[in-house]
């Protein structure tokens, strides 16, 4: 198959992290979510997004990967081109707006 | 929505390092802020910090913008300054002594070329009591500045065009926006509330743009540099307060998205934005700052925010190689 070189600028997160079997676990939810901070909006309680560049994806995929347990753990990263690319909407209650420019 | 790396923080809280990343919290939780996504923050209202944080912003270059409670500018927390030429810095200063003059003239000259534009439109649209000022703008504000004049004589022209532009207003925007007369410090209506604080907002990002180049924020070629403030970049904002600044209120005014009773402090004679009315200007004073189009010259996409630090470049490029310094224009694009 040919490489796909596409600029993705805008990803979703979702992980799940095995934490219910031991304490381990619970430090790996811990060290995902540290990590997953830095780079995108905190969106719902395991999904991170946000506009982050080519380069800093490679950081943070490769940040991840050190501290997950790969035989336990899932993370799915999807790939958009912009967040003009997709459209959304919400149901129930959304007391935050991590997109928003005003805090 | 164009790429957006800045915050603005309107609530009450602390701002502090959590992790490797920031985290503003208050009663209601925390909110992160991913750190590798953010390149300015603007505290509007309370919000306090420490030492480890600030060593944390500075050391990922982070610039924060600190405003009190009327919305002026107090200061910036500025990362330590990386980009530090010692040699650009004297020959700046020896460009100042040299070249002063050709340099404040061109600022001026792109500030009355924009504002042409910007005008223009309206007279377009049928509003042709605003001829005699376009003509004054496009003849004779050029033919005088190609004079052999003072300084004094360049701030004077740079003085009336700004205030004939004012004067214009009448022509074009709803009575409530009518200025009499440009007040600063405290500004006393609602237009001078929306023209101070749309300045002050440039004024910042343009602090941040020049941070990212070798320029010294100090030395300025039309305003006199002795004011207490980075006035270069007093300087390098002129040119794009028309397009940024008042386009924006134009438009904001002209749309109705912004109204005297609704947006404005009426306890204080309607001469301050409230919070609701600030977030409305801010929101579009960011979508215009971050709108892109084609460079010329670059061959691919740019923001006018990005045109401030180009802007910025060419200055550098007019102290050390002797290139003429031409604003940006909003015509040429360029």
């Amino acid at each position: 198959m040919k490489k796909d070189t596409t600029n993705y600028n805008y990803v979703f997160l979702f992980y799940d992290i095995a934490d219910e079997f031991s304490d381990v676990g619970k430090y790996r939810v811990a060290k995902v979510f540290k990590i997953c901070k830095k780079y995108l909006k905190h969106h719902q309680k395991s999904i991170f997004r946000g506009s982050v560049t080519a380069a800093n994806q490679i950081k943070l995929i490769d940040e991840l990967k050190k501290v997950i347990d790969k035989e336990l753990d899932f993370i799915t990263i999807i790939k958009v081109l912009n967040s003009g690319s997709f459209s959304e909407s919400t149901i129930g209650i959304k007391d935050k707006d991590s997109e928003s420019i005003f805090i | 929505m164009a790429k957006n790396h800045t915050r603005y923080i309107f609530s009450m809280g602390e701002l502090k390092r959590k992790d490797n990343s920031i985290a503003f919290s208050n009663e209601k939780g925390n909110f992160y802020i991913p750190i590798e996504d953010t390149r300015e923050l603007y505290c509007l209202n309370e919000v306090s910090f420490n030492t480890k944080f600030l060593d944390f912003i500075s050391r990922a270059g982070i610039t924060l913008h600190l405003f009190n409670y009327h919305g002026n500018y107090s200061g910036t927390f500025y990362p330590k300054d990386a980009l530090i030429s010692g040699d650009l810095t004297i020959k700046q200063a020896y460009a100042y002594m040299q070249s002063r003059h050709e340099v404040a003239k061109n600022i001026v000259l792109a500030i009355s070329k924009n504002i042409y534009e910007t005008v223009y439109h309206y007279y377009r649209h049928d509003k042709k009591e605003l001829k005699p000022y376009l003509d004054w703008l496009k003849s004779d504000v050029p033919k005088f500045l190609q004079k052999d004049i003072s300084i004094e004589q360049i701030m004077f022209i740079e003085g009336q065009v700004w205030s004939r532009f004012y004067d214009s207003f009448k022509h074009f925007l709803p009575e409530d926006f009518v200025m009499n007369k440009r007040v600063k410090r405290p500004p006393d209506n609602p237009i001078n509330a929306l023209v101070s604080f749309g300045n002050t907002l440039l004024y910042t990002k343009t602090i941040s743009q020049i941070y990212n180049t070798h320029l010294n924020q100090s030395i300025s070629f039309l305003h006199s540099p002795r004011e207490g403030r980075f006035s270069l970049s007093l300087d390098l904002s002129e040119a794009f307060k028309p397009i940024v600044v008042f386009k924006t209120i134009f438009d904001l005014v002209g749309r109705k998205q912004l109204q005297v009773t609704k947006h404005f402090d009426k306890s204080l004679n309607y001469a301050l934005l409230n919070e609701e009315g600030k977030k409305i200007f801010i929101d579009a004073f960011e979508t215009r700052i971050n709108e892109t189009f084609m460079h010329p010259r670059l061959k691919r996409k740019v923001s006018y925010k990005h045109c401030i630090k180009l802007d910025g470049y060419k200055l550098i490029k007019h102290i050390l190689e002797d290139r003429e310094f031409t604003p940006f224009s909003l015509k040429e694009k360029m």
